[in-house]
């Protein structure tokens, strides 16, 4: 069967791989690769300058301060932050901190992408389950860390507990939707193979559902951070949080900073492994959408 | 031409009706719809928009139930979807995180095979429809005709008897369109399959069919079963016979009627 030649407003990607679309079949080439190489750089460069202002101008302002018991510059709370992290206290003071997150957070996101694919799927389920989603949806979830601490008490049980409450809704909802759009003509495709219920879910249902999925582990991870952060500094003055109201206390602002600093750089990478699953889990979907 | 007695007949359609329930009361998609499909026939479709072509096709396929009537498949009346036929899909559907040889091979996954025996299974397939060089591309990386062929293999490699193509070529231009019905055209040669075609172009049904049934709008039911008395092999040199031209051309004259032309109710 001959393959038509050069359908020149299909524009078919270059794989770098091999390169193994060749002229044959139309494709638009030379050019475009190099092109989108240097936009790469363009986005990278405003972020770079963009945090870079924001550093220079809490730098002066801090440094026009007459005294650092209240705004410290970004160099002074570096150097705080250095020599904290030549303290056993701190590195125990993370610990504390992190261990709790990484029960809860795990648990958010097992128990809301199942949650959100068993809602997306079934319309019972979603009626169930649904009176409950919208109350935590509308309940600002700070209000439930002391009635968590008085069930738990002050260990490690309320504080996964109040992580976990933080990230599951976004997870859930972010899920069910992802489920509830899948296209439809790709689960009438699967059904006209004479799939079974769960053949259609694994192989067509589950992959077309991944960007909701992550996109729910994306903001997911990032509420269960706050909610790490809140429930210490709210009620159990633990980890990370003790040494907050500490330096809050002292008047060490310069510390105070640097612990604030430690956590945001906590959620930095946090938000940039969570992006880059994301990617890559879902890479045909941004492949795709370049592609038309 | 064989004489279409009714003794050779694989899938039947009698007494089919579809309603839906509408704000302004039931609507009539279809209505006492009768005709039958022989066995290894290639049988097309056509009808203006809107007039429940797909869905009648769907209903073959088994993803639509008709509210009433009966559709059989070799005697057997058609509960849902069943593994002696395939469909080939107006838009192609294709999974866009797969390639195209998983693509290929996602009917017979689908049937229970692992992925790994249906890529190796999918391979002629693949080959039969000239895409080989590109098992491991992507559809987003393919031109439309390119992945209709994909859409086109997958429907084969389960091995069908019947194959129900939903305006397959539709959604293509002009020039690959023709080139994806020569194609066609050989692969069914080769094949003998038997295969009911969902068109509104008038020229595809004549030039790929052994019937062609018209469909008459609101509600949809059959106006008339046409021969297509063209010698098989066929190749492009019969578009410009003139039994060609006479068919299409009356193909044109029923279908202008339908759609509201008031030149057509003009006296000739």
């Amino acid at each position: 069967m001959a393959l038509e030649q050069r359908e020149g407003s299909v524009p078919v990607v270059a794989h770098q791989t091999g390169g193994a679309v060749d002229g044959e079949v139309g494709v638009v080439d030379n050019g475009t690769v190099s092109i989108e190489v240097a936009h790469r750089w363009v986005p990278w460069l405003f972020r770079i300058g963009s945090v870079g202002l924001v550093l220079l101008i809490w730098e002066l302002y801090g440094r026009a301060q007459e005294t650092t018991l209240f705004f410290v510059p970004f160099t002074g709370v570096v150097s705080a932050l250095w020599e904290l992290a030549q303290t056993a206290e701190f590195w125990d003071a993370y610990r504390q901190t992190l261990i709790p997150f990484v029960w809860g957070w795990l648990l958010a996101l097992v128990v809301g992408i199942a949650l959100g694919l068993l809602i997306g799927r079934f319309r019972t389920f979603e009626a169930i389950t649904k009176p409950y989603v919208t109350f935590l949806n509308a309940l600002p979830v700070s209000t439930l860390v002391p009635i968590a601490v008085i069930l738990l008490g002050i260990g490690y049980a309320s504080r996964i507990l109040v992580v976990f409450l933080f990230g599951v809704i976004e997870v859930t909802l972010n899920t069910a939707a992802g489920v509830r759009y899948v296209n439809r003509d790709l689960v009438e495709m699967g059904e006209s193979f004479n799939a079974t219920q769960w053949r259609l879910f694994r192989k067509v249902i589950l992959p077309a559902s991944t960007p909701g999925i992550m996109a729910g582990v994306r903001i997911g991870t990032g509420r269960a951070v706050v909610g790490m952060v809140v429930v210490e500094i709210l009620l159990v003055a633990v980890g990370m949080g003790r040494l907050i109201l500490r330096y809050r206390g002292r008047f060490q602002s310069a510390e105070l900073f640097a612990v604030v600093l430690a956590l945001i750089l906590f959620g930095i990478v946090l938000q940039v492994v969570a992006r880059r699953i994301e990617r890559r889990v879902s890479r045909w979907k941004y492949e795709m959408e370049r592609a038309t | 031409m064989e004489v279409r007695d009714g003794t050779g007949d694989l899938i039947e359609i009698q007494n089919i009706g579809r309603q839906f329930n509408t704000r302004d009361g039931t609507f009539e998609a279809l209505k006492d719809v009768n005709f039958a499909v022989e066995d290894k026939e290639f049988f097309s479709i056509i009808g203006p928009s809107g007039c429940g072509k797909t869905t009648l096709l769907k209903m073959v396929a088994g993803l639509i139930k008709p509210s009433s009537g009966s559709i059989t498949v070799d005697g057997q009346p058609v509960v849902g979807p069943g593994n002696d036929r395939a469909m080939v899909f107006q838009h192609f559907v294709l999974l866009p995180w797969a390639d195209v040889l998983t693509n290929v091979g996602f009917g017979l996954e689908m049937r229970g095979l692992s992925r790994k025996e249906s890529r190796e299974a999918a391979k002629p397939f693949l080959d039969r429809v000239g895409l080989t060089r590109f098992s491991e591309h992507y559809p987003h990386e393919l031109s439309g005709g390119m992945q209709q062929r994909v859409g086109l293999a997958r429907a084969l490699a389960v091995g069908p008897d019947i194959l129900l193509m939903d305006e397959p070529f539709g959604a293509l231009d002009a020039q690959t369109r023709q080139l994806m019905q020569e194609d066609l055209m050989r692969l069914w040669d080769g094949e003998q399959k038997t295969v009911i075609f969902v068109t509104h172009s008038m020229d595809e049904a004549a030039y790929l069919s052994d019937r062609v049934l018209v469909m008459d709008t609101h509600p949809g039911t059959v106006r008339e079963i046409l021969d297509v008395p063209l010698p098989r092999p066929r190749d492009e040199s019969v578009r410009r016979t003139p039994v060609f031209n006479e068919l299409t051309a009356h193909m044109w004259h029923e279908l202008r009627g339908m759609m509201g032309d008031p030149t057509a109710a003009a006296p000739e």
